[in-house]
């Protein structure tokens, strides 16, 4: 592990360098300089606003009882996902879809498998915050408590944000994510195995995945009905239910109480015919080596299950894409598919650049000559 | 005693019917009801009371899962051990957090016109989902706390047989906790026997205390009718709660509650205390006023008042000994209260009444919860 990274960072040194001596666009692979695919740009970030988005990410008090961050569940050694196939949920609850990986977010259409934000990161972060069963926070009190640290006050400050506010949390934590870029994948630094480019083809041609799995990211930020299974511990697990019950309710589904369905991308529609239901968010291949399981419920386990999955024409559904058939792929064609995919996985994203590594003293202390200061 | 307060009272209810429309009811607020042992409780039209109800109420009131992160339940800010309130001056409140007032005793609130400090709910059914929500209280969301019931099929049972309910609404529970809550009735106290009639109830100290309490000391001017509260708004002048100077947690919801409430800007950059009345009103008169709180179960409720300054009756008497004290809003300051000169057995004698304002403890114990199940 440790040698293939730093192989393949020597790699990318040596393209860098060539770049600038020779001057040409970085395209170290032939296949994929004559595609939609391709590296992703990093973002443009303002770092002290990023840094402070950072140290918002790792912090516990973000959350109503304080007992969780946004890390809790975005992990950074499992591609800020959780490697489970359902999610946590704030405490008491339990969550009935599979954590998305964060890495690339920023550069999404729309959040969510369901796709229901369709707006912009500072949005996502509200509702990561603010939902009862997320993160449960009524940032009213978060500002207060960010406002009783002297680190983050400083930290605000340093960012041109003025005081600690609930409006500069949602601008920091996406400056943050906007920080969250696969690099160094074999795929973007030409370093693709036989068999992974063998795979590729595949993917573009025979396979059809290149029909949704398009751009940079692999993906068409739509939303499509592939079949996905269940996944029945959802309604097994009251926990998660009631989890379910709780999004469901709140975002206007009849019937609430006795669907036992993740219906997704319907909750944006309520279509009277259901065309909707069962549609979820195309989801980026990007960094797939750390985010198993996979789909919205995490029903599948391994990249060869999915690739079996989609070989199969998919599951069984009355509004599925018809796109999705029986692809006829061989046992080598199918090994190559994983090669491929394989291949979108960049370096872990676990430096002190994106993880805040110092200790967040959580204890508050009390403002002194508090009399004399104003509030 | 008791032939008498009914003639007072229906006499003064006639002359609410009598008196012309012009003469406003602050004339008639003046006039102290006198005192009185404690009547039948009153049940709201809309929910009666029935003992199955009572008891899915008294289940609700011990359970976690109407709260946000399902750790605290009402019981744990009105805890039976201590005075069916909390024995810190300030309520713990939600867990990474700290609540801002001290947490009154249940124990005959039912009996209140408006419940919280300064009356911000007009009924019990009002009273629970403010405190189950609130971000320092419960943080519970309604639509989670709700789904959470139906995932219990013994509360989906029981809100089926008692309200009707296909499913359990967040409503009726709210109307359970509220029909419990006008169980806990503290009505045989030594007062209240003594008003009935039993002259033996009080000792002869204790009916010192008692002639104190409406003459000299003149609590009554406040402390009146059977409740021992007029339910209006003063300042006594009750210093800031400590926990602002010296808590970080406690000074991030202070300003959480300047926030939360609405205060201009200008307020929340100064402002140093509770302002209580003030948040409902917006009126400046009324800063820093406090509902005057009814006196029996007070044995076992300390700390008093609205942010637990005192710990004990003779702390609380010698405040008023002293004429109360001064605060953040003393332009507001009632008029009411001056220096009592109290002697030490005066003060004694009021003591030993206070005592006499609270009988036998209530205790009960956490009830066993029903636990989730999946649904069919």
């Amino acid at each position: 592990m440790h040698l293939r990274n730093f192989s393949c960072t020597g790699w990318s040194v040596v393209g860098l360098v060539a770049i600038v001596l020779i001057g040409i666009p970085l395209r170290g692979n032939p296949a994929a300089a004559e595609s939609q695919f391709g590296p992703i740009k990093a973002a443009k970030v303002n770092a002290k606003k990023a840094e402070l988005g950072k140290r918002l990410f790792f912090d516990p008090r973000l959350s109503g009882d304080a007992a969780i961050s946004c890390a809790s569940c975005h992990i950074p050694e499992k591609g800020f996902a959780d490697g489970l196939a359902l999610s946590k949920a704030y405490p008491g609850s339990d969550g009935f879809r599979n954590t998305p990986s964060l890495i690339n977010a920023g550069q999404r259409a729309a959040w969510f498998h369901d796709g229901r934000l369709g707006t912009n990161l500072n949005d996502v972060t509200r509702e990561m915050l603010t939902e009862t069963y997320l993160m449960n926070m009524d940032m009213r009190l978060m500002q207060e408590r960010l406002k009783q640290d002297p680190v983050y006050v400083q930290m605000f400050k340093d960012a041109g944000f003025g005081e600690p506010s609930n409006g500069s949390v949602r601008n920091a934590i996406p400056e943050y994510l906007k920080t969250l870029t696969s690099r160094g994948a074999p795929f973007d630094s030409g370093n693709l195995s036989d068999a992974a480019e063998r795979g590729f083809e595949t993917f573009k041609g025979k396979a059809g995945c290149a029909a949704c799995h398009s751009g940079p990211r692999f993906t068409d930020d739509k939303p499509h009905n592939i079949g996905a299974p269940e996944n029945p511990e959802i309604w097994r697990n009251p926990l998660r239910h009631v989890t379910f019950v709780t999004y469901a309710k709140f975002l206007g589904v009849e019937n609430y109480m006795n669907i036992r369905r993740d219906i997704g991308a319907g909750i944006r529609t309520h279509k009277a015919d259901g065309s909707d239901n069962g549609k979820f968010m195309t989801p980026s291949l990007r960094e797939l080596k750390y985010t198993a399981p996979y789909m919205h419920n995490g029903m599948l386990r391994t990249i060869s299950e999915v690739v079996a999955f989609y070989n199969n024409g998919g599951g069984n559904d009355a509004n599925k894409d018809p796109r999705i058939k029986p692809l006829g792929l061989s046992k080598e064609e199918r090994a190559n598919l994983v090669a491929f995919l394989e291949s979108l996985s960049g370096v872990p994203l676990t430096s002190a650049e994106h993880v805040w590594k110092d200790k967040i003293n959580v204890n508050y202390q009390p403002i002194k000559d508090w009399l004399k200061k104003r509030n | 005693m008791n032939f008498l307060t009914t003639i007072s009272r229906a006499g003064f209810l006639a002359s609410i019917f009598l008196v012309p429309a012009f003469l406003s009811s602050n004339a008639l607020a003046d006039q102290n009801l006198p005192l009185a042992a404690l009547g039948a409780v009153p049940v709201p039209a809309d929910n009666p009371q029935t003992s199955a109800k009572v008891a899915l109420g008294k289940l609700l009131f011990f359970d976690p899962r109407l709260g946000g992160d399902a750790s605290v339940s009402c019981a744990d800010c009105h805890a039976p051990k201590q005075g069916w309130g909390f024995a810190d001056p300030i309520s713990r409140g939600y867990p990474g957090a700290i609540h801002w007032r001290n947490s009154q005793t249940v124990v005959n609130a039912a009996y209140l016109g408006k419940l919280f400090w300064v009356g911000a709910a007009k009924s019990l059914e009002a009273q629970a989902p403010s405190a189950a929500k609130g971000a320092v209280s419960g943080n519970g969301e309604a639509d989670m706390m709700e789904a959470r019931l139906a995932f219990i099929p013994e509360y989906a049972k029981q809100f089926r047989a008692i309200f009707g309910d296909r499913w359990p609404r967040i409503s009726s529970a709210w109307k359970a906790i509220a029909a419990f809550e006008r169980t806990l009735i503290h009505d045989q106290t030594p007062f209240d026997k003594f008003m009935r009639g039993d002259k033996t109830a009080l000792s002869a100290e204790q009916q010192r205390g008692l002639k104190l309490f409406q003459g000299k000391a003149n609590c009554i001017e406040c402390h009146n009718g059977p409740l021992l509260t007029d339910q209006k708004y003063y300042n006594l002048g009750v210093p800031r709660a400590e926990a602002w100077l010296n808590s970080g947690l406690a000074q991030i919801t202070f300003r959480y509650e300047q926030y939360a409430k609405g205060v201009t800007e200008d307020m929340y950059r100064t402002i140093k205390d509770d302002a209580g009345l003030y948040y409902r009103t917006k009126q400046k008169r009324d800063k820093g006023k406090f509902r005057t709180p009814p006196l029996r179960y007070t044995a076992y409720s300390a700390p008093f008042m609205h942010n637990g300054s005192f710990f004990d009756f003779g702390e609380l008497i010698e405040f008023y000994n002293q004429g109360g004290g001064t605060n953040e809003f003393s332009a507001n300051k009632t008029k009411l209260l001056k220096p009592l000169n109290l002697s030490d057995e005066e003060k004694e004698n009021l003591a030993a009444f206070l005592e006499s304002l609270s009988g036998e403890e209530i205790k009960m114990q956490t009830p066993k919860l029903p636990p989730y199940a999946p649904l069919d």
